[in-house]
């Protein structure tokens, strides 16, 4: 560098002046941005909209509560407050000089406490010391030897004084109390009159002091409120709760969940909000959820543990609330700018599939009650047969789903087969059989042959493969079709079978659960009708139908009417194709596993049928027809689905959408797309046939596959820990046991329990003609009387048309449901005797059986003629045998809690009183010696064996 | 407009990206004079803004160039060229003055000023401009936060922090030992060596290039193509699965991108001398180990010899060869990006017996 110069400035500091000032004022303009966007928060805005809401709630619940109070009364007494407030002042003098007396005791009695409460804590600090410093003296001294340490004295001496000072104290206060009453004696009056006021006031005033508070205030509203002082205490804040024993999995470790939900849903754990818009609206179902008296409190439970979204976050967005809808989606975007969120991996489930989170805790169980929605999706995964491909956690050993096809010729023609499998809805509107050639990615012009090449192929191979079956009454006699009808409609058989073109989705799972009947007369002929209804298990040893015990001619009937149910030819095949094709097609299959030259000389070695049948056998391999039906060949072979077990919980990049952009990218949707149309995200891809998806078409509705969708969102991995599941124990087992039996045999298709089902009750014109509701049947019937009956079902009312069947099912099963029966009446536990008295025969009991007429409705022995059938109860000689006696009691105190829409009488309505003059009017007295009476009745109807 | 997307997609390639560059640096130091006017200084930030304006219109675009963590690379593409610019005009300014006998524009002002009011003054004012930008990206940017970390769920594509974005992109040419390991400490050695290195005086306080052509051209080859444009393209341009999207383009996670690269010794024992690979690992990789001996051992004392006999004369020994052993390393970069892309040549040694590959 050259010589140094002189000092100069740089820039020009007038010029520097101007850009200071200005920059200072941009960083005060920052500075103010950046307060406001901290304070501006979109849960404030909803807490001050509720206080609005909540004001005008409470007004409109104080209004309600002052129509309440009855306003006469209150200005009488009012009025007596008054009057006994002037009387009041003609003793005045006395009263003063009473109450200047009791000032003076207060006072007193203050300075007498406070020093005995000194005494006690001086006392307590020396008695102390002292016995350390014995202990101290006592052990240097070598243990044994008693030493003398000076100060007991004194301690002793505090502790007398301390005594003292009680006494006086409780003198005091006797002393006190005497002229609190003296004073009482004059006042009683007032102060009668006024605690009746405020007992009827009370409410009201509650409400009118809880408007105050919300009123807007200064301090409230603008101070504390107020950015930069909100730190202090402020009245819009974070509501959160934290639940110790359910927990959000973050991978890495699990924490207790921190919903913060209530931030914005201010009002959904309280009573009157329910006709409230969102984020405002009372929940639902607050008995069952977020109350604080329910199961599922929200101090225990939280809200995202079932909603799913993430809890922590108070921003609309954020908190990953998911729309329900497309105009959902819309509205949406338009309010709170929402957009699916990525920042967590578990969006909210959308409204009506929050029960898919029930399985999180009640996991293994197939119905939960008040889970409606889950439990008709188990129902449907069920049905359809989901299981039988996709292997799923609590759904396992479950029988195929589908029939059987071992021996299949006997019962089918060739042709009938394949235009069902080419699409079996075109035959049967409600079945669920799905659809497995001709779906979206194979119903191309160019994919023709070759689906009907496999097509043949697969009904060649199970005509090759099936056996005989030797009809047990080889040439049955026709019966009478029109009283097959009456049968098949009365007995029962449509509580698991539609005959008509019903849909599937209004029928329901329960109702469709046998195979439907349209068409049965054009696919089965007459003989193996008659075979099949006679004897359901003589084709199928495995079939869950059960015998509906009809006799030959009864079944000749049936029969004769199922023929007559014909129809449905299906869709016939469009294109022929040549031998050449076959092989081409077994050539690509044997590719697959065996190099091209092996596979050819392979292929040559074959007979064109043998040709044919190994197709066949690949292809039901490929598609897993076995995987519902028993197939010869196929015993051994696994599933062909993805499990699905912690499908819920797969993570979203784990969902291939290919080219499918048209759905939101959302798990749910692409459950929901997977079930609409299973071979969907081949759409736009080049694939060779082996390549393509294979999962059939069951033509699911939009309310089936979102019910699905539920379903499979429902199969998590664990995460919740043991504290937050439902405790085991033995009632609790048998309960999930029983649930789970009581539907996979759909008992509850005829049989409404714990609230659920009774399908077949609604094609029942009078409600009292139904099957028993079994809700209360373990407390009913006596569990060795309801083994027997369900070994060999009598018949209890002869007046109905339908009837238990007879399910042959294991000893194992029937003490499940013996077991369930017991546990949910909570009647699971010890044995009792019942000694009746010995002269119940003749004595008052008869005369109230006599009275009440209990004969007038109740069979004994011979069934009242002159009633109307649906009036009918009962043989009471089955009484003994069969009823608790404890229910009984139960039962004629009030027959209409225990079975709602009995026409059995309340004839105790004002129990424990008794209309009734025996026993002094003492109904319990009367009612056990009805029940003693009941008892001595025998010899009717038994299932017990030898009686 | 979209054929105009496609094309520039088109330049997402890496092979055109990387000679998109180098031609753009070529041109720049070439043509210095007409690069060094105010012109084409403001004209190629306008082209810039009108680029990213005209952008924004686009979906995926916007996607790309909006994400928190990428605003601010956005903001160092200007930068970057706005410096690069600015230094060569300085410089193109003083070599004339300097050709014409003047000393250069430093040495005519003032070099003392004072430091009240004229240096405090000024920090503060840059401390209170620093915190308002500060504060305003802080509200205008949310943190880039993400969902829970899962290991079953790693992020699809996983990049480096911006800055290492360079050094990632050597890990697609090289193994991690040279990419992650000697490389990076290549390059701080390298930088500490330099004032020990170059000890020409001239450049001291003035913008200069033609006294200082070789060093500039150097350090603009390796900080502005290899280190600044190599964080723009990982950047922007390498989507999922570490593939190549255009700016305009929808990152789609099934894109596919045929890899067939080929050891150097398939090359020579399949190809050339049409023989089995021999088995034993010394013999199969004899030629990629005398080619590598050659390029690090054998060629500084050839350069020394002929080619660059003034610099080792300039130089002595030791900075010479410290020098070109730098260069060099610096440069195996593009030499291995260039048979990569124009031979497919995997690697150059490569013995997995004992996971060393070069």
């Amino acid at each position: 560098m050259a010589d140094k110069r002189s000092v100069g400035h740089a820039y020009n500091i007038d010029f520097l002046n101007v850009v200071f000032a200005a920059s200072s004022l941009f960083v005060l303009f920052a500075t103010i941005w950046m307060v406001w966007d901290d304070y501006d928060r979109e849960w404030k805005n909803y807490q001050r909209q509720f206080t609005a809401l909540e004001i005008e709630v409470t007004r409109a619940g104080l209004a309600a509560a002052e129509q309440e109070v009855d306003q006469a009364r209150v200005a009488e007494l009012a009025a007596q407050r008054d009057s006994a407030e002037q009387r009041l002042l003609a003793d005045a003098e006395q009263v003063g000089e009473l109450e200047a007396q009791l000032a003076e005791v207060n006072r007193q009695l203050f300075v007498a406490t406070q020093a005995f409460n000194f005494t006690k804590a001086e006392y307590d600090v020396n008695r102390y010391s002292f016995e350390v410093r014995r202990e101290d003296a006592h052990s240097e001294g070598g243990g044994d030897d008693e030493h003398e340490v000076d100060g007991e004295d004194e301690v002793s001496a505090q502790f007398e004084q301390w005594v003292s000072e009680g006494l006086e104290v409780e003198r005091l206060t006797a002393e006190r109390d005497q002229l609190r009453a003296e004073i009482g004696t004059f006042t009683a009056d007032v102060d009668a009159a006024s605690r009746e006021l405020a007992s009827l006031t009370g409410e009201s005033e509650r409400l009118q002091g809880v408007v105050t508070d919300l009123q807007p205030s200064l301090v409230d509203d603008y101070l504390l409120n107020a950015p930069l002082l909100d730190f202090m205490a402020p009245t819009l804040t974070v509501r959160q709760v934290i639940t110790p024993n359910v927990v959000d999995d973050v991978n890495f470790i699990r924490v207790p969940k921190m919903d913060r939900c209530q931030t914005c849903h201010l009002a959904i754990d309280r009573v009157g909000y329910e006709d409230y818009p969102q984020p405002f609206r009372t929940h639902p179902n607050l008995d069952t959820y977020v109350g604080s008296a329910s199961p599922h409190s929200i101090e225990t439970t939280g809200c995202t543990v079932c909603h799913e979204g993430m809890g922590q976050s108070i921003t609309f967005t954020d908190a990953a609330h998911s729309p329900a809808t497309e105009e959902q989606v819309v509205d949406w975007e338009e309010r709170y700018g929402w957009e699916e969120s990525h920042l967590w991996d578990y969006p909210m489930l959308p409204s009506g599939m929050a029960e898919a989170s029930c399985a999180k805790c009640h996991n293994g169980e197939v119905f939960i009650p008040e889970a409606d929605k889950l439990n008709l999706a188990y129902g449907m995964y069920e049905r359809a047969g989901c299981y039988a491909c996709h292997k799923t956690v609590g759904f396992e050993g479950l029988r195929k789903p589908g029939p059987n096809l071992t021996k299949v010729a006997s019962k089918l023609d060739e042709t009938w087969v394949s235009n069902w499998i080419r699409d079996p809805r075109a035959i049967k509107s409600s079945t669920w059989m799905p659809r497995v050639w001709y779906n979206s990615n194979t119903d191309g012009p160019e994919d023709a042959v070759r689906n009907e090449v496999e097509i043949d192929a697969v009904v060649a191979y199970l005509f090759e493969n099936s056996s005989e079956h030797e009809l047990a009454i080889p040439f049955p006699g026709r019966g009478n079709a029109e009283n097959g009808q009456r049968i098949v409609e009365s007995v029962g058989c449509l509580g698991c079978h539609i005959v008509g073109a019903e849909e599937r989705e209004a029928s329901g799972p329960r109702r469709t659960f046998g195979q439907p009947l349209q068409g049965v007369g054009s696919k089965a002929s007459y003989q193996w009708l008659f075979d099949w209804v006679r004897d359901p298990r003589h084709y199928s040893p495995d079939t869950y139908m059960p015998d509906l015990r009809l006799d030959d001619f009864e079944v000749a009937d049936v029969a004769s009417y199922l023929s007559t149910l014909t129809g449905g030819d299906g869709i016939a095949a469009t294109v022929t194709y040549d031998a050449a094709e076959v092989d081409a097609v077994l050539l690509d299959y044997m590719r697959a596993i065996v190099p091209y030259e092996e596979a050819q000389s392979a292929i040559a070695e074959l007979s064109p049928r043998d040709r044919q049948l190994d197709l066949g056998r690949r292809a039901i391999g490929r598609y897993g027809c076995y995987s519902c039906h028993e197939i010869a060949g196929f015993e051994d072979t696994q599933a062909i689905g993805t499990e699905l077990s912690q499908e819920g919980s797969k993570l979203l990049p784990q969902f291939d959408f290919a080219f499918v952009h048209d759905i939101p990218h959302t798990k749910r949707d692409w459950i929901d797309q997977k079930l609409r149309d299973p071979r969907v995200y081949d759409r736009g891809r080049i694939l060779q046939p082996l390549e393509k998806l294979r999962m059939p078409n069951f033509g699911f509705s939009d309310a089936e596959a979102r019910l699905l969708t539920t379903a499979v969102l429902s199969f998590q991995r664990d995460v919740q820990p043991k504290e937050a599941q439902v405790p085991r124990s033995a009632r609790k087992d048998a309960i999930v046991e029983g649930r789970n039996l009581v539907r996979r045999r759909n008992c509850v298709t005829c049989h409404e329990i714990e609230g659920d089902g009774g399908d077949f009750r609604e094609l029942v014109e009078d409600p009292s003609l139904a099957p028993p509701l079994l809700t209360p049947e373990g407390a009913k019937v006596k569990p060795d009387w309801l083994y027997a009956f369900f070994r060999g079902p009598i018949t209890i009312r002869p007046w109905l048309e339908v009837r238990m069947p007879t399910f042959g099912l294991e000893d194992d099963h029937w003490n499940d449901v013996l077991g369930y029966f017991a546990a949910i009446s909570d009647t699971v536990g010890p044995f009792r005797t019942h000694e009746t008295a010995p002269d119940v025969a003749t004595g008052t009991g008869r005369d109230l059986f006599d009275l009440l007429r209990c004969q007038q409705c109740h069979v004994l022995d011979t069934i009242p003629d002159d009633q109307d059938v649906a009036n009918l109860a009962p043989d009471l000689r089955m009484a003994r045998e069969r009823l608790q006696p404890d229910w009984i009691l139960d039962w004629l105190i009030r027959p209409l809690d225990i079975q709602p829409g009995t026409r059995m009488p309340t004839f105790w309505t004002e129990y424990p009183g008794s209309f009734y003059p025996q026993f002094d009017q003492d109904a319990d007295a009367q009612i056990e010696s009805i029940r003693d009476y009941l008892l001595t009745f025998s010899g009717g109807p038994s299932p017990v064996q030898g009686n | 407009m979209d054929a105009l997307k496609s094309f520039i997609d088109l330049f997402a390639d890496p092979r055109l990206f990387f000679l998109t560059t180098v031609v753009a640096l070529v041109l720049i130091v070439w043509k210095r004079e007409t690069f060094a006017s105010d012109r084409w200084g403001w004209g190629l930030m306008g082209f810039l803004v009108v680029f990213f304006g005209f952008g924004l219109f686009d979906e995926n675009f916007k996607l790309i160039i909006g994400k928190p963590d990428n605003v601010p690379i956005v903001a160092l593409i200007f930068l970057l060229l706005f410096f690069t610019w600015f230094s060569m005009r300085e410089a193109v300014r003083n070599d004339r003055r300097l050709s014409a006998g003047e000393p250069p524009i430093e040495k005519d002002e003032e070099d003392r000023v004072w430091t009240w009011p004229d240096l405090v003054y000024t920090e503060l004012i840059a401390m209170v401009l620093c915190t308002v930008i500060l504060i305003v990206w802080s509200i205008g940017l949310e943190a880039p936060l993400e969902q829970p970390a899962n290991n079953a769920n790693t992020p699809n594509p996983s990049k480096a922090p911006w800055y290492f974005l360079g050094l990632q992109e050597m890990l697609v040419y090289f193994d991690p030992w040279l990419a992650g390991v000697v490389l990076p400490s290549l390059i701080i050695v390298g930088l500490m060596a330099i004032p020990y290195i170059d000890n020409n005086p001239k450049g001291n306080g003035y913008y200069t290039f033609n006294e200082r052509r070789a060093e500039v051209t150097i350090f603009l080859f390796g900080f502005v193509v290899l280190w600044s444009s190599l964080i723009i393209l990982g950047t922007f341009l390498r989507g999922p699965n570490w593939n190549f999207f255009g700016p305009f383009e929808y990152w789609d996670i099934h894109k596919l991108e045929a890899l067939t690269n080929v050891q150097l010794s398939e090359y020579i024992w399949v190809r050339w001398l049409g023989m089995a690979l021999p088995g034993n690992w010394l013999v199969r990789e004899i030629f990629g180990i005398i080619l590598t001996i050659v390029y690090i051992g054998v060629l500084p004392v050839a350069l020394a010899k002929k080619g660059l006999t003034g610099y080792y004369e300039k130089l002595g020994p030791t900075r010479y060869y410290v020098t070109v052993l730098l260069f060099l390393s610096m440069m195996s970069l593009p030499v291995k990006m260039l048979t990569r892309w124009l031979f497919n040549l995997k690697y150059v040694v490569s013995i997995p017996e004992f996971f060393f590959n070069i």
